[in-house]
């Protein structure tokens, strides 16, 4: 049997019986969505740092064998990268340079100047010119790269979140300090969505003497073209003299990234939580606005409309005001959140409000407004129509 | 003719260990385009009868035919559809919806009918014209007198056609010339348009409108100490 339905526009006109009821509803969803988005955006900010695809499903790290875990425990020796770009067959190359970086990362502190007593976590990067040919992702938009011997570095976009300083004071002219002197910036890059984006890179020279390691490298990074990770892997285990370990990059970064798998869970139960507050704040709102309804709602049954009907229609106008709220919650995350620098142990990474969690976040919303009407409609139901005609 | 026919209509309701018995037994036959007048003390069964009538509550026993249909035997939401075809309630407060227009409180119970909007611009035109309210139609109820909100009621009980109207104290609510008004636009709508009217009140003048004057006391009819049925008031 069809049901027949009572009109759209007299559950819209019905949100505006209450300006107080309609504020609480438009605000209560519009935070659920808010939260949503930001618990949602940080997962999927850090997911997407760690789990970098574009450039880094060719890349195979060969590191200290017993560091796969850390990069920043590795050290092999200085000359591995001119062994690997001659063992390794069928590497990429491009105009006579074999895809082969020879790099170092440290975790190192530094100053903004040697009056201040405040020591910043940062995270280094030593490279040759080569590093821009293996990590395509990363893009000088400002300066040039640092060179040798001159103390100059160069920032990622978000290093100024990973140090804790203002933008300004990263900008290119500006100096930091460590190692007993002054470096300048002289270069701003940008990778998005990788945890280079947070790094200082400097001359590979430059950062072995600064941290006394000048016979040995963290790693070297390859760019395999003909060539397989397996032809990789063969070189690392074959050299036993060396003490290699071969990793594809992406796998790297996949099993820090499920280092803070548990960290991601406890972010998302905590957002299920704060909503399923926001369901209660809902039904609260609904039981308020409907109770007050209950002899017009006994009316509409006297007429001839099912309780089916008439369900319906009270979750439509639910419905409605939260996916109200849910627009001005997804406007507000989309201007306040997307982007917005986080800081944690591996860097810094920006929050990402993309098409999956605003979707996520939209229809978190609007469930919040389904789940938060059918109770509170079914017990205004629950009387006889007698009795509901009777009421006040 | 009989349009409405109850035999041993009873209606019980348990209120805690105690059953409480608003209607007992009730015998009563209602000719077509009859304006029945039901009076009696609080308590006395009336609104009960009239809301047994309506088919909004179910007996407990016995049996209520409306023109061949058996309300007893019917499920709810057969129910709610049979009202919306066969009857029109009018409430003692109005009960119109304040978010809607004059027009489109008239129009609620149409769209529950298989009708486009130009079928149903018609008939609420017709109505509100009826009812002598064509005038307010984009108003909303807050911005009408009583009079003017019931007589808009009365419009939404006649725009499906039923053949039967029933009233709850439709004067209750009002001053004195809004309820000579709307007892004078139900008695034409009973003669005119040949209504059936069955009307709950206190007050003796508004029976002066109707044809014939029940009452009810302690759920049985008061004149004869027992039911009444039409064959018996004709015989009598």
């Amino acid at each position: 049997m069809r049901v027949r339905q009572l009109p759209f526009n007299y559950a819209f006109r019905n949100l505006g019986r209450s300006g107080v009821r309609l504020a609480a509803s438009l605000v209560g969803s519009s935070l659920v969505v808010l939260l949503i988005l930001a618990s949602g955006g940080f997962v999927r900010g850090m997911q997407l740092t760690l789990t970098q695809d574009a450039g880094m499903q060719d890349n195979v790290m060969i590191l200290g064998a017993g560091s796969e875990e850390g990069v920043e425990r590795s050290q092999i020796d200085a000359s591995v990268d001119g062994i690997a770009a001659a063992s390794i067959p069928g590497l990429k190359e491009r105009a006579g340079v074999i895809y082969a970086s020879p790099e170092i990362h440290a975790a190192l502190p530094v100053r903004e100047s040697a009056e201040s007593d405040e020591d910043l976590s940062s995270v280094m990067r030593g490279v040759r010119e080569v590093a821009l040919l293996v990590h395509p992702e990363v893009e000088i938009v400002e300066g040039h790269l640092p060179r040798a011997g001159r103390d100059e570095l160069m920032l990622g976009e978000l290093a100024a979140t990973r140090l804790g300083l203002p933008e300004d004071r990263v900008a290119i002219g500006q100096t930091l300090y460590f190692d007993d002197r002054d470096w300048t910036i002289v270069g701003r890059f940008s990778a998005p969505n990788t945890v280079m984006n947070a790094e200082i890179w400097l001359p590979l020279t430059d950062l072995q003497i600064a941290t006394n390691r000048e016979a040995s490298l963290s790693c070297v990074i390859v760019t395999l073209d003909r060539a397989t990770f397996a032809d990789a892997d063969l070189f690392a285990k074959s050299r036993l003299d060396l003490e290699l370990t071969a990793i594809r990059e992406s796998d790297y970064y996949a099993s820090i990234a499920a280092f803070y798998g548990p960290i991601r869970i406890m972010i998302i139960v905590t957002a299920v939580l704060i909503a399923s507050g926001g369901v209660l704040g809902g039904l609260n709102t609904m039981y308020a606005a409907f109770a007050a309804r209950v002899r017009e709602v006994g009316m509409l049954q006297a007429l001839g409309f099912t309780r089916l009907a008439i369900v319906m229609n009270l979750t439509e106008e639910s419905v409605f005001a939260a996916a109200c709220g849910a627009l001005i919650g997804a406007t507000l995350g989309l201007v306040l959140l997307d982007g917005v620098a986080v800081r944690f142990s591996m860097g810094a990474f920006a929050l990402a409000i993309d098409a999956p969690v605003l979707l996520a976040g939209i229809l978190g919303g609007l469930v919040v407004g389904f789940i938060g009407a059918i109770p509170p409609a079914v017990r205004c139901l629950r009387l006889p129509i007698t009795e509901a005609l009777k009421s006040h | 003719m009989t349009l409405i026919e109850c035999r041993g209509l009873t209606r019980e309701y348990r209120k805690g260990d105690n059953i409480i018995r608003p209607l007992d037994d009730l015998d009563l036959d209602v000719p077509r385009g009859d304006f029945l007048a039901l009076m009696g003390p609080s308590g006395s069964g009336k609104t009960t009868l009239l809301n047994l009538i309506a088919g909004i509550d179910s007996p407990t026993r016995g049996s209520l035919v409306i023109d061949g249909t058996n309300l007893a035997n019917l499920s709810r939401n057969k129910l709610a559809a049979w009202r919306s075809e066969n009857v029109g309630y009018v409430f003692q407060l109005y009960n119109l919806v304040p978010v809607l227009t004059a027009y489109e409180n008239v129009e609620l119970p149409l769209l529950l009918h298989p009708l486009d909007r130009r079928q149903r611009h018609e008939r609420v035109r017709t109505a509100l014209e009826r009812v002598g309210i064509s005038d307010r139609s984009d108003h909303f109820p807050r911005q009408l007198s009583g009079g003017q909100e019931q007589r808009v009621a009365i419009a939404r009980a006649i725009v499906t056609d039923p053949a039967i109207l029933v009233a709850d104290e439709p004067t209750g609510d009002l001053d004195k010339p809004s309820a000579h008004a709307v007892m004078s636009l139900l008695k034409e709508l009973n003669e005119e348009l040949g209504k059936t009217i069955i009307m709950v009140t206190h007050d003796p003048k508004t029976t002066d409108w109707a044809t014939r004057t029940l009452h009810l006391d302690k759920g049985r009819l008061a004149e004869t100490g027992a039911s009444l049925t039409h064959e018996q008031e004709a015989l009598a």
